[in-house]
């Protein structure tokens, strides 16, 4: 049953990043500098912690599509509260606790009520989304203090923070959805929900974390996207559930549950940006970069279908 | 009681009734008919979509479809720029838009049903797809995509127009597609079908049912509907713009499932999602006169789809439902 690593979807997409890192760098020599690769991982990095949450969510047969309005929320919570003075710790402690409570509230109504999660989360997205429009009254705060924007753009251990926290917490995932009896039943509940519930798999409860780990991530990706751009909108995190969603299943999570990786998602966050930064270094028009992520999205959706054909 | 928690749609004709009857006591406007007439209009373009999505969910298989709004944005963008930019018939090019509607529909449908791609994942990238196409037809001389809002007066009837203070749009079309979509699923082969699959798509295949068919011709309506409710918006707003239909996928979702269409398939009514449509018009009209902030209208659609779900869970456990 277990498939070789080379017939992996990670490997897959592995291959395909190798392979635009050429064809770009042959292209253009402003692509293979460092500082050109630096600025993809940072380009990706908050996509690719809130794709960690995904992957879980999605492992477990869910969706959530109220990431982006809890980043929104986060970001308006973090603003209001340096606007009213608040020192910049508090705020940005303020802001995860609210993350997080969110993402609880969504495993509540999913593993406690048993609302189907789209539901749940689209209820959640809107809600939330007009919550933000109140709390900002729709003006934006561009005077964030220098602290919360060493998130976005400092270094720790000459490594730029937004990549360093994105390693740590891949690492730690990694780790947790592998080797814990708690990541393992994240898969077991993916695959078969009544099996599980008999073989004593706490499912609610692993219903309810990766939910709530969802908002936690969620806050944190709005750390560095606050960091990196210095400005809240009414907008901020607006349609960026859509590209947490499109990076984790482009890096093989399953949308009917069960499998996937943290991995892979690291991965579908990384070949997004490669593409977008490899498109706009060759002069592609920006109109074109949706055109070209969704027909790859689908491109390598069929090939690994055609790949995996016939295994059971 | 028990009727509350079997029949979705018998809730939502209450909530519907509750909504209007607090609404007409503290707006003293609003129960006028005038008033009811004019926000009717509001609820073509969404209620189109919602339809599509009704009918996709229904499909099962984990059908849903995230690209109705850029189908939208892209049948738009099609008529528009064909009659203001290219000075062609209004009529013709209103056809070509609802043929791009429906081709980006049938697109979606042959990828679900004879690929087998996930239609979360098929839509997903079809939506950033369309919605790049729509823009790079919108882009103009100089190199910009920039909206067309040059028609000719003859084009306006189809938003604009009233009978009796009856919008146009209401009558002709939403009505009869209404009454069409009715008659389709509940009363022929093809709805039978259409149920089938969702509710079991091996049973349905061993049954003799075409999967593949049902689920092609479900996408490629959810794609017309689109393009029509696209063609609707610029004929009463008199712009076409390539961001049109961004936001109303999700809203159309929300809509079809308060509507009670089961997300997992195999379960909902158009007459539920006709229902669910008009609370959200008619919430939305009475918040405005209200003088609510418009921001607070998609918080309500949340709250109330949200609301909804947990009252139908509590109710069907009050009365002892086996699930």
């Amino acid at each position: 049953m277990k498939r070789s690593f080379f017939r992996t979807r990670e490997f897959t997409i592995f291959v395909a990043i190798v392979v635009m890192f050429i064809f770009f760098g042959v292209f253009s020599e402003r692509f293979l500098t460092s500082n050109n690769i630096k600025n993809i991982f940072l380009q990706m990095s908050a996509v690719g912690v809130a794709s960690i949450g995904m992957t879980l969510i999605i492992v477990t047969g869910g969706i959530d599509v109220s990431a982006g309005s809890i980043v929104g929320i986060v970001a308006a919570i973090i603003g209001k509260l340096i606007l009213l003075k608040f020192p910049v710790y508090l705020a940005v402690l303020f802001g995860i606790i609210g993350g997080t409570l969110l993402g609880s509230v969504n495993g509540a109504l999913v593993s406690y009520l048993g609302i189907p999660p789209i539901i749940v989360t689209l209820g959640m997205m809107s809600f939330l989304r007009s919550i933000v429009y109140n709390i900002l009254g729709g003006k934006w705060i561009s005077t964030l203090p220098e602290s919360i924007r060493w998130i976005g753009v400092g270094t720790i251990l000459k490594i730029p923070v937004p990549v360093f926290i994105l390693f740590l917490l891949l690492v730690y995932f990694t780790y947790f959805t592998r080797f814990r009896m708690t990541g393992r039943y994240i898969y077991a509940v993916g695959n078969n929900v009544e099996a599980s519930i008999v073989s004593g798999v706490p499912v609610r409860k692993i219903l309810f974390m990766v939910y709530t780990i969802g908002g936690f991530l969620y806050a944190i990706a709005c750390l560095i996207i606050l960091g990196r751009a210095g400005v809240i909108q009414t907008n901020t995190g607006s349609g960026f559930e859509l590209q947490v969603i499109a990076a984790t299943v482009l890096g093989g999570t399953s949308v009917l549950g069960g499998k996937g990786t943290v991995i892979g998602s690291f991965l579908g966050s990384l070949f997004v940006a490669v593409l977008s930064n490899g498109l706009i270094i060759m002069n592609v028009p920006a109109l074109m970069e949706g055109l070209i992520i969704g027909g790859l999205i689908l491109g390598s959706v069929v090939i690994d279908i055609l790949r995996t054909r016939g295994e059971a | 009681m028990n009727l509350l928690a079997t029949n979705r749609s018998f809730f939502l004709f209450i909530i519907l009734i509750l909504i209007f009857i607090i609404f007409a006591v503290f707006i003293p406007e609003f129960a006028s008919i005038y008033n009811i007439l004019n926000m009717s209009k509001y609820g073509v373009e969404i209620g189109l979509l919602a339809f599509a999505e009704t009918l996709i969910i229904i499909s099962g298989g984990g059908g849903i479809d995230l690209s109705v709004g850029a189908i939208l944005s892209l049948s738009s963008m099609t008529i528009g720029v064909l009659i203001g930019r290219k000075g062609m018939n209004p009529f013709l090019a209103s056809i070509i838009g609802l043929l791009v509607g429906g081709g980006c529909g049938a697109a979606n449908g042959a990828l679900v049903s004879f690929l087998r791609i996930p239609p979360l994942i098929v839509t997903l990238s079809t939506m950033y797809i369309y919605d790049a196409l729509a823009l790079l037809i919108a882009v103009d001389e100089w190199g910009n995509p920039m909206p067309v809002s040059n028609f000719p007066e003859s084009f306006f009837f189809l938003g604009q127009k009233t009978y009796f203070e009856i919008p146009f749009q209401v009558i002709f079309i939403f009505i009869p597609i209404t009454l069409l979509l009715y008659y389709l699923s509940s009363k022929t082969v093809f709805g039978r079908r259409l149920f089938a699959v969702g509710n079991n798509e091996i049973v349905a295949k061993f049954s003799g049912i075409s999967v593949k068919k049902v689920r092609f011709s479900v996408y490629t309506m959810g794609g017309f509907l689109s393009g029509l409710a696209g063609l609707i918006m610029i004929s009463r707003i008199a712009s076409a713009r390539p961001d049109l239909g961004a936001n109303l996928n999700l809203q159309a979702i929300t809509i079809a499932v308060l509507g009670g269409t089961d997300i997992m398939g195999g379960s909902g009514s158009i007459i539920g999602t006709i229902l669910a449509v008009l609370v959200i018009t008619e919430l939305y009209n009475g918040l405005q006169l209200a003088g609510i902030s418009t921001i607070w209208q998609m918080g309500t659609l949340g709250l109330i789809l949200v609301g909804s779900a947990i009252a139908n869970i509590l109710i069907a456990r009050k009365f002892g439902e086996n699930r």
